[in-house]
């Protein structure tokens, strides 16, 4: 592509209204070989002779070959069949359909995978078929016209001026396309004019030769910027909006149409005189400006014709430039050159739109801060910084502190802390978290934050001497307790009430086992005993303490009975712990318990009854089934005669037996082929 | 032999019916005189049946058939598929199939052993069309036309394509298929060969308008002549030519 882009040679372009150059051009003026189109193609007795022969002599062998992928003969059947299941065959069969040549089984398997079964589309390489009917093809869409002189020089003009869309030119001798061509260089014919109405932009003069001989611009509010550009419809659907914008945009919409109007109208007797009349006007709208009522236009006036390629706002300018474009004639020296000119420019529009997205794309980008920020779509995320972790290797419980951590973990934190396990930042999260805590409620001063701090100080002194004596206790008589709890024997806490003081059994009770973290009440859960659970928590074992898995003695408990004695435990002594964290899940009484229990046994005894009842049809369709059909048509039974399922509504039937469906009906059929008779 | 027939009035008798050496499908018409012809001819053999696909009457471009199987379009109403398996003999399997080529007698031209597709046949139909008919499935075109099943009549004896169709195209389609190819017309010059003919392995029908001329080429490339439904030809006839090859 680059290389043809850089051997491109730019065209001379001479003006049609540049007399002298243009009748100099037109001189031995033929129209151009890619032009004329192939019926009218002379048939020369040679080729058809040559194709003739070679019907006759290469083809029409015996047919153990394919002729469409040019392979065979072949050696045996498997090998025929198997080329004619291949999808190179498949291929080519398409490509014949197109009229083009069939690929070679290496061509075939180094083109992309994709598109080799579709094989219609994409048909894009090309390199294969016929240069010259593509230059043709091209030829003949573009909006151009080609000619070629006397010097072998190639010039293409603007069909529009030559033309009439709709205006078939006889292409086979060409002479009319000549005398068009020669038709221009008289002045009469050089009188354009050249018309553009745009978003509220009108524009428009009549050209004599080179030059403006009227010219007029007009240009009025008729699209709300930044509203889309579709206002107009709105207002025909019904629902038009009634702001004072709009209603001066409505009004300036149909000032505009007015005015030009009557401009056009104003200049009706240039425009009689002119040979053309190009417009350019996008969408009913700006069309009906052009053509509307009582407009001296009409669309179905030869001399009106449409500009063939997009242009830009419509100023004097670009009125100036258009019909200077229209007018161009552009001068190839060779026949070569343009040719690939030609196909240069083809393959250079596909190229050229994409950098122009590109393009458009960057702009966006760059415009985008300036934007309005449409709160309608979600935004990206803005990158943040995550909350600050630390983790420890000391414990595996979250080490993640906000306000919201229960105050139950501070205080843990801040014994570990006074043990010196804790590292300093830890430290001082924690004092964050103290301070932040209190600053919650703005009311409280700071008199109050400071009696907090120093409470908190002498918290953690008192728990700075517990956790030295706790280890001493747990040798004596906590161990004694634990024992009791999670041993096997039944023994009431009874037995070592007397050991403990009143205050210090509670304390035994919720002593945790440094091991695991189990207390008292956790030891007896998990050791199933439902006596002891009750009478742990009736002796002041708290059922919210956690062990180190974090599991409640409830959530540790592994039988349904021992999680019962933490409910009825519950439902007797509503008040005397506070459950919310305990991870009960509600209070009951041996009441609902009991309703409970019956309950379920009578869902089993429904269950029992169901299978019964399952269990006599199965031993009724077993005999149902083993019966002869003799047998079933007297039994009468509504049963399909093979399966024994339950027959719809009208039965599939045949001769007296009935089924539930045409499988069944043509299975038993099988079985009995004797029965076709019937 | 063949035998020349109308559908009300109309010559083109592959439209509406479907024949094969196992049954016969004809169209629901106003008059039974189309039914009676092929009944008079057939009825000692195998059945022929009355049968509509989507509530159309073109049976024949919408199905595609032989002696295994019957494949019908996806439009073919419940009651329709369920009045076809219950008239059908039991070993012809019955089958629906969603194609977008919905036409399946225009795109798909078989007799009891090979097929000929249209090349942009879908490959789930392929399969099933396989499976269902038994047959082994070739992409092909006739005649440069891609709807293979109007353009080519096809028995296991003999078959007929397009006029048009050249020599080589011929002969390398009967290699192919393994039965003798001739390009012919019907109805007097008609080259929707199929349209206007439906022949099984002993008998054709075809439009009123079909010259002697043209019935003595079908009866010459059918071998209908010395035809009766015999076991070499249906049953017998796969291991044969296993065994040949």
């Amino acid at each position: 592509m680059m290389n043809i882009k850089s051997e491109v040679v730019k065209p001379n372009t001479v003006r049609v209204y540049d007399l002298d150059e243009y009748e100099k051009l037109l001189k031995g003026i033929r129209v151009a070989a890619c032009m004329i189109t192939e019926s009218h193609q002379i048939v020369d007795e040679e080729s058809v002779l040559k194709r003739l022969n070679k019907l006759t002599i290469d083809g029409a062998t015996d047919g153990n070959c394919c002729s469409c992928c040019g392979v065979g003969p072949f050696a045996s059947r498997a090998q025929q069949t198997a080329h004619y299941k291949h999808h190179w065959h498949t291929h080519n069969l398409k490509r014949k359909l197109f009229g083009k040549a069939a690929l070679t089984l290496g061509q075939f398997s180094s083109r992309n995978e994709d598109s080799s079964v579709s094989g219609s589309d994409s048909e894009t390489e090309g390199s294969s078929s016929n240069p010259a009917s593509e230059l043709f093809a091209a030829a003949t869409r573009h909006c151009k016209a080609f000619f070629s002189n006397h010097k072998g020089k190639v010039f293409c003009i603007y069909r529009c001026i030559l033309h009439h869309k709709k205006e078939e030119l006889s292409t086979d001798g060409g002479d009319t396309w000549v005398e068009r061509c020669q038709r221009l260089s008289i002045a009469g014919y050089q009188r354009w004019a050249i018309l553009m109405v745009s978003g509220g932009h009108f524009a428009g003069a009549i050209f004599s030769g080179g030059v403006a001989v009227v010219h007029k611009t007009h240009h009025s509010y008729v699209t709300r910027r930044g509203q889309g550009q579709a206002q107009v419809n709105r207002d025909q659907h019904g629902n038009a909006p009634r702001s004072a914008g709009a209603s001066m945009r409505r009004y300036n919409q149909a000032q505009f149409l007015q005015h030009v109007q009557d401009i056009v109208a104003s200049w009706i007797d240039d425009l009689k005189g002119c040979y053309l009349v190009l417009y350019r006007a996008v969408g009913s709208l700006n069309q009906s400006a052009l053509f509307g009522k009582n407009s001296p236009l009409t669309r179905e006036d030869p001399r009106v014709r449409a500009l063939p390629f997009p242009t830009r706002k419509p100023t004097y300018k670009e009125v100036k430039r258009v019909h200077e474009t229209v007018a161009s004639v552009e001068v190839y020296d060779s026949m070569e050159l343009f040719q690939r000119a030609l196909i240069a420019s083809t393959s250079k529009t596909a190229v050229k739109t994409g950098t122009d997205s590109n393009i458009d794309r960057n702009k966006k980008t760059q415009k985008s801060p300036s934007k309005p920020i449409d709160r309608a779509k979600s935004r990206e995320r803005p990158p943040r910084e995550l909350p600050t972790q630390i983790v420890s290797s000391e414990d595996d419980g979250p080490c993640f502190i906000d306000s919201e951590t229960p105050a139950g973990w501070i205080k843990t934190l801040s014994e570990q802390s006074s043990n010196g396990v804790i590292t300093n930042s830890r430290k001082d999260l924690l004092n964050d978290c103290a301070v932040d805590n209190s600053s919650d409620s703005d009311q409280e001063n700071v008199s109050a934050r400071k009696e907090r701090n120093v409470k908190l100080k002498k918290k953690k002194k008192v728990e700075e001497k517990q956790p030295k004596k706790a280890p001493l206790k747990i040798s004596a008589n906590i161990k004694k307790l634990w024992k009791i709890a999670s041993g096997k024997d039944v023994i009431s806490l009874e037995t070592i009430r007397e050991e403990f003081a009143a205050e210090e059994l509670r304390a035994a009770c919720n002593a945790p086992d440094p091991a695991d973290g189990n207390t008292a009440l956790h030891k007896a859960a998990i050791a199933d005993k439902p006596h002891m659970v009750t009478e742990i928590l009736t002796a002041g074992g708290d059922p919210c303490l956690r062990n180190h898995a974090l599991q409640t003695p409830y959530a540790a408990a592994p039988h349904p009975d021992t999680r019962v004695a933490f409910r009825l435990f519950q439902a007797q002594f509503p008040d005397k712990y506070n459950y919310s964290k305990s991870q009960i899940p509600g209070p009951v009484t041996p009441e609902q318990l009991e309703q409970e229990r019956e309950k379920k046994a009578q869902q089993k005894k429904a269950k029992r009854q169901r299978e019964k009842e399952k269990q006599v049809e199965k031993n009724k369709l077993n005999k149902f089934l083993h019966m002869t059909d003799v047998q079933k048509v007297r039994a009468d039974l509504m049963m399909c005669f093979l399966c024994g399922s339950k027959l719809p509504r009208p039965p599939f039937e045949y001769s007296n037996f009935t089924f539930c469906s045409i499988k069944c009906l043509q299975n038993h059929r099988n079985l009995r082929p004797l029965h076709n008779s019937a | 032999m063949a035998v020349r027939v109308q559908f009300e009035n109309n010559n083109e008798v592959g439209v509406f019916s479907k024949l094969t050496n196992s049954y016969c499908l004809v169209a629901i018409g106003g008059s039974e005189n189309f039914y009676s012809v092929f009944e008079a001819e057939l009825a000692d053999t195998i059945p022929v049946v009355h049968v509509s696909v989507a509530g159309c009457r073109i049976i024949g471009r919408m199905t595609v058939a032989n002696k295994n199987g019957l494949l019908v379009p996806s439009s073919t109403t419940d009651t329709e598929l369920q009045h076809i398996r219950n008239s059908l003999p039991d070993t012809v399997k019955v089958q629906r199939v969603e194609e977008r080529l919905s036409a399946l007698g225009n795109v798909i031209a078989c007799n009891d052993y090979v097929a000929l597709v249209h090349p942009d046949l879908d490959k789930d139909t392929e399969e099933i069309l396989a499976d269902t008919l038994n047959v082994e499935v070739f992409r092909q075109t006739v005649a440069g036309n891609v709807l293979v099943g109007s353009y080519t009549a096809l028995t296991n004896r003999g078959g007929m394509v397009h006029p048009k169709t050249t020599i080589q195209d011929q002969d390398e389609l009967s290699s192919l298929l393994q039965v003798p190819l001739v390009a012919g017309t019907v109805n007097r010059g008609s080259d929707v060969v199929a349209a206007g003919l439906v022949v099984n392995d002993w008998s054709a029908f075809c439009g009123m308008d079909t010259t002697s001329t043209e019935i003595s080429v079908i009866e010459s490339v059918f071998k209908l002549n010395d035809a009766k439904p015999t076991a070499i030809t249906s049953t017998m006839r796969a291991s044969l030519i296993d065994s040949m090859s």
